[in-house]
């Protein structure tokens, strides 16, 4: 194979495929084999997906006994007094984390993979995905001594920052951002692990030969990596959007470090644990799935047609 | 060729279809299926499922009542029990009324003995849910001795009392007294006020002569529970399974509000929590005086790890009244619980297993932590307290208080502890006056009644 | 795409000394991002609560502190931590078997065959992942209440070995990474289908297999909620259940349990490293597939 430039050698590829679909007469693999390997899935699909999907979309509609209840959950659930705090401690920490994520995790991705020293590589990326360990009841510790100016071991940091006191730093103002430092904290490793395979997946003949075309690091990553990364990015947009809905681990956290100062209703994820724990009522709840669902939905649309991630190449 | 497949194909999809809506309608089925069995009461008060006196017991408890659990098989090595231990259903986790209300929903699988670490879980359990049958048993209808009953610290069983009845048994009690250091006191010249005035006073003498003592702190969730409860303020009146009466704007509110206020600003009762490390930084030694539930004896002041203060010097005095009161009231933050399962098929073990964990000298007065909610007990408790010559004076006033617990703040579904710490310490935290906020703590009590259906009035 | 012109190329070459510069500055201020509270946490186990609040966050404690805690820790409830360490193995361990299974050739499938329900499999599945948890509990323990495995492991490991997020991952990897005209080339050579698949896609996928392998095993050892709400007995617990005991026990988050038995803050340091090392350690042990990349030799003709 000779040395083509890249923009050709992918538009070459194409070519080969579709000719060689050509040639064959009828699309590659459209055998039995296909429903064969999806079934165990489609069944697990449907044992734990779909049917307590359905099961909830029925909750949704109707009432405790069991009769019809049109939209009266959505009502009762849209006008009860924290819902729509909710939604906007939702929407702020989704824009803050969203971008923050997408940005940096790319970003990081980069700069690792391009590293020559291989135990340095290694290493940042051990480093990085250290905090993705901790989940839950385990870092509630954690956030409470570090949120805490007087023991903190950033305890400078945030005193510089105007803080004094514990409850200074989680008045309401401050807390889309926090969390936001908190799931970035434990979820940006394993992105850029994903990151990470998917750039070593990437041609390094490409690279070279632009590398010998002049190409400097920064226009490689913009022109080459990202490009091929984009089914990747969409990926990780619509999982952080989906999860940044569902906010719901960082909340619980706080408001378990800090005796419920942070409240355990500050999500509309948390809302409807608390429909369906505290109040017993899961019509409640299943509504406000549905709604959060919804939304998710609309929005990850957009990574999905621009992200392409149903094509295939 | 194309047609076959076309056919296949709808086939196929449909058939997704259908197995969806079987498996929905199939779930569905299964929350209409009822748990069977009579529904008629027994002869204790409530419907019992068929009895069975040899079978084994479940029993829940958390860590810190596992050795309850260990002392009834050792006293008790006939009545066969299986231990399993939980959280105990501690702070705001509700594990207690999440896994009751999926065992209804099921229809089996619930335990016979249920520790809880809160003490408003007979709000819910006493009541029927959707049709199913109460958790909670009777307990004052005969399956408990009348005798045993009257025994508990008058009161004590308040907070397990729903529509006249009694659903649990208490496990201790945590009144709030006055601790206050006397060695630190006399050190300073101060003497220990016999009133809230009083109190205030001396808090804003503090901060003149020797700025940087404490005389209590507020910057915990049961602040209100130590303040407010004691001043008789009507901020959750429970008057019935599903109705509250909150009134804010009185003046016992106030007054408790305005002290707050008061020695905030002067920095002698500042909005700390008493478990951070800020606290224990800044105050260690500093410690005049602290308003506060019976626990902290062992939590704060006699514990190493926070204020370790060294034997002979702390002391306490009974609660203290407002000026004109005849009598003093006080509030109550906290004490645990013991439900036996209406579902029980043992329910002689049983009773038998609360009763012992409540009232025997076994656990109660030799291993238990907490006040025990059981007279006699707490008798001897509070002997095994004062021998330990920890204390600088007698530990009466303890006893006294334990029976002196307002009941014009009931024990509803909701938590007043989280209403507080949501809406009113951030506002206290951004520099508003209690006083001012009466209102607004108004508002967010009566919303959180209204969506845990309570009828507000 | 547009070729590189001349013009650029004259410029000022970025990936000199400025640009490492700035890439350095970004890599260190993450690394200490990252490490910070961790090495905090690593610090805590050998403190006493007390030094924990009052000495510097970097101060080493003491050998007598860590073997303090390291007791209290493993004496909690007589042992309790160490029943739970080995529950969450067994189900962590039994639902990445059963995800691998399931999830590799379905992802295969989905992205390099063609079958009718393929795309709507694919939105299902997104739409399925999009779900709050929340909605979907109370149905699958009916679920599994009707077939009678509640309290059993299998309630907890055939809802866990639900992976949707790794057949997704698989499916990606799939069709950006695997060139179709390699599989094409074996199937004209006279491979089946099954062969197609075992012979050529797998041996190319043990980067994803390390991959869900690895989101997998994290996924289901960290899962509360699941685990909460299927096992009644405290025996059959995971790491993550148990733990909220231990939460409950500790006076500065359950402040009713507070006397000279309760869990110290520094045990629960200790206990948080001892949940997170068998996480830490898959995870460097799947690293080494992770660097092997595919090369696209395949199509050298």
């Amino acid at each position: 194979m000779t040395l083509a430039r890249p923009s050709d050698q992918l538009t070459a590829g194409a070519h080969q495929r579709r000719r060689s679909a050509a040639r064959e007469g009828r699309a590659p693999g459209r055998t039995p084999i296909g429903y064969l390997f999806v079934s165990l899935y489609a069944l697990l699909t449907l044992a734990f997906g779909i049917a307590p999907a359905v099961y909830s979309v029925v909750l949704a509609f109707t009432t405790a006994d069991g009769g019809f209840a049109g939209f009266d959950n959505f009502v009762k659930v849209v006008t009860d007094f924290r819902f729509w705090p909710a939604v906007e401690h939702v929407v702020a920490y989704l824009v803050i984390w969203l971008i923050g994520l997408l940005v940096f995790v790319v970003a990081l991705a980069l700069i690792v993979h391009a590293l020559r020293v291989r135990w340095a590589s290694t290493s940042l990326r051990f480093i990085y995905y250290l905090p993705g360990a901790l989940a839950g009841a385990s870092s509630v510790l954690l956030w409470l001594f570090v949120l805490d100016p007087t023991a903190s071991p950033v305890g400078g940091l945030l005193r510089a920052m105007g803080f004094n006191s514990f409850v200074q730093v989680i008045q309401p103002g401050n807390l889309p951002v926090i969390f936001a430092v908190i799931a970035f904290w434990t979820g940006a490793g394993g992105w850029i692990v994903i990151m990470y395979g998917a750039l070593n997946n990437i041609s390094t003949e490409v690279i070279e030969a632009a590398r010998i075309d002049g190409a400097n690091a920064v226009q490689i990553a913009w022109s080459i990596q990202l490009p091929m990364l984009r089914k990747w990015i969409a990926y990780m947009g619509v999982m952080s959007l989906a999860a940044g809905t569902q906010l719901f681990v960082e909340p619980q956290l706080l408001s378990q470090a800090s005796n419920a100062i942070v409240p355990n209703d500050y999500s509309l994820n948390q809302l409807a644990y608390q429909y369906a724990f505290q109040q017993n009522d899961f019509n409640g709840a299943a509504a406000i799935s549905l709604l959060l669902l919804v939304v998710a939905l609309l929005l990850s649309w957009v990574f999905v047609t621009r992200g392409g991630l149903f094509e295939r190449e | 060729m194309v047609g076959i497949h076309t056919v296949v194909r709808s086939r196929r999809r449909s058939v997704l279809a259908v197995s969806a809506l079987g498996a929905a309608t199939a779930l569905l089925a299964l929350t209409g299926c009822s748990t069977g069995g009579s529904s008629a009461n027994g002869s204790y008060g409530f419907p019992e499922a068929k009895q069975d006196t040899s079978s084994t017991i479940t029993v829940w408890v958390d860590a810190d009542r596992q050795a309850a659990a260990k002392a009834f098989e050792k006293a008790h090595p006939d009545t066969k029990i299986k231990v399993v231990t939980y959280d105990g259903s501690a702070n705001g986790s509700n594990s207690f009324r999440t896994k009751i209300q999926l065992f209804d929903r099921a229809g089996s699988g619930w335990p016979d003995v249920v520790f809880s670490s809160q003490n408003n879980d007979a709000s819910w359990a006493s009541q029927k849910t959707n049709g199913k049958q109460a958790f909670a048993a009777v307990l004052d209808k005969g399956l408990v001795p009348k005798d045993t009953l009257s025994n508990f610290t008058p009161g004590a069983l308040n907070p397990c009392t729903v529509s006249g009845q009694v659903y649990c048994l208490r496990n201790d009690l945590a009144q709030v007294v006055l601790w206050y250091n006397k060695s630190l006191m006399d050190q300073l010249g101060y003497t220990v006020p016999t009133t809230w005035e009083e109190y205030q006073a001396l808090g804003q003498k503090v901060a003149k002569e020797h700025p940087g003592y404490i005389v209590g702190t507020q910057g915990d969730a049961w602040t209100p529970e130590v303040f407010m409860w004691g001043s008789k303020c009507e901020a959750n009146n429970i008057t019935g399974p599903a109705s509250v009466t909150v009134k804010t704007d009185s003046t016992e509110c106030k007054r408790a509000a305005t002290l707050l206020d008061t020695l905030r600003g002067d920095g002698t009762v500042p909005n700390v929590s008493v478990f951070t490390p800020e606290f224990v930084k800044n105050y260690t030694g500093k410690v005049l005086m602290m308003p506060g539930p019976a626990w902290y004896a062992g939590a704060i002041f006699n514990n190493a790890q926070s204020l370790n203060v060294p034997a002979g010097q702390l002391a306490v005095a009974a609660p203290l009244p407002w000026k004109g009161e005849d009598k003093a009231v006080t509030g109550n933050v906290g004490g645990g619980t013991w439900f036996i399962s209406s579902h029980s098929k043992n329910l002689k073990a049983a009773e038998q297993f609360a009763q012992f964990v409540t009232t025997a000298d076994d656990y109660q007065v030799n291993v238990a932590p907490g006040y025990p909610a059981y007279a006699p007990a707490a008798q001897k408790w509070i002997a095994k307290q004062d021998a330990s010559k920890y204390y600088a004076t007698p530990l009466q006033p303890i006893v006294t208080a334990a029976s002196q617990v307002w009941d014009g703040w009931g024990y509803g579904l909701f938590s007043q502890e989280a209403v507080w710490a949501k809406t009113m310490t951030p506002a206290i935290t951004g520099g508003k006056n209690i006083a001012d906020l009466l209102p607004t703590w108004q508002q967010a009590i009566e919303n959180q009644a209204k969506v845990n259906g309570y009828k507000v009035n | 795409m547009t070729t590189l012109s001349q013009q650029r190329r004259q410029r000022v070459n970025l990936g000199g000394w400025s640009g490492r510069a700035i890439g350095g500055v970004i890599l260190l201020v993450f690394v200490l991002f990252f490490v910070i509270p961790i090495v905090w946490l690593l610090l805590a186990v050998t403190k006493s609560s007390k030094a924990l609040i009052l000495d510097n966050p970097f101060a080493l404690g003491s050998w007598a502190d860590f073997t303090a805690n390291w007791n209290q820790l493993f004496g909690f409830q007589d042992g309790a931590v160490t029943t739970w360490i080995g529950n969450s193995a067994l189900y962590s361990v039994g639902a990445l078997v059963i995800t691998l299974l399931v999830s590799i050739p379905a992802g295969y499938a989905l992205a390099l065959t063609e079958f009718r329900l393929r795309k709507a499999l694919l939105v299902l599945t997104l739409v399925v992942m999009l779900i709050p948890s929340t909605a979907l509990v109370l149905p699958i323990f009916l679920e599994l209440n009707t077939v009678g495995l509640i309290g059993s492991p299998l309630s907890v490991i055939l809802p866990m070995s639900f992976f949707p997020f790794g057949v997704y991952l698989t499916y990606i990897y799939f069709s950006t990474s695997v060139p179709r005209d390699l599989l094409a080339a074996a199937r004209i050579d006279g491979c089946s289908e099954f062969q197609v698949f075992t012979r050529i896609a797998l041996p190319l996928a043990a980067p994803i297999v390390a991959l869900v392998a690895f989101f997998s095993f994290v996924q289901n050892w960290n899962n509360f909620f699941l685990p909460f709400v299927m096992l009644p007995s405290s025996d059959g617990y995971p790491v993550q259940v148990g733990l909220t005991s231990l939460l409950a026990s500790t006076p500065a988050f359950n402040p009713s349990s507070a006397g000279s038995d309760s869990v110290q803050l520094p045990t629960l340091a200790l206990a948080t490293i001892v949940s997170i090392l068998p996480v830490l350690i898959v995870f460097l042990f799947s690293q080494r597939f992770l660097v092997t990349g595919m090369t696209a030799g395949g199509t050298k003709e």
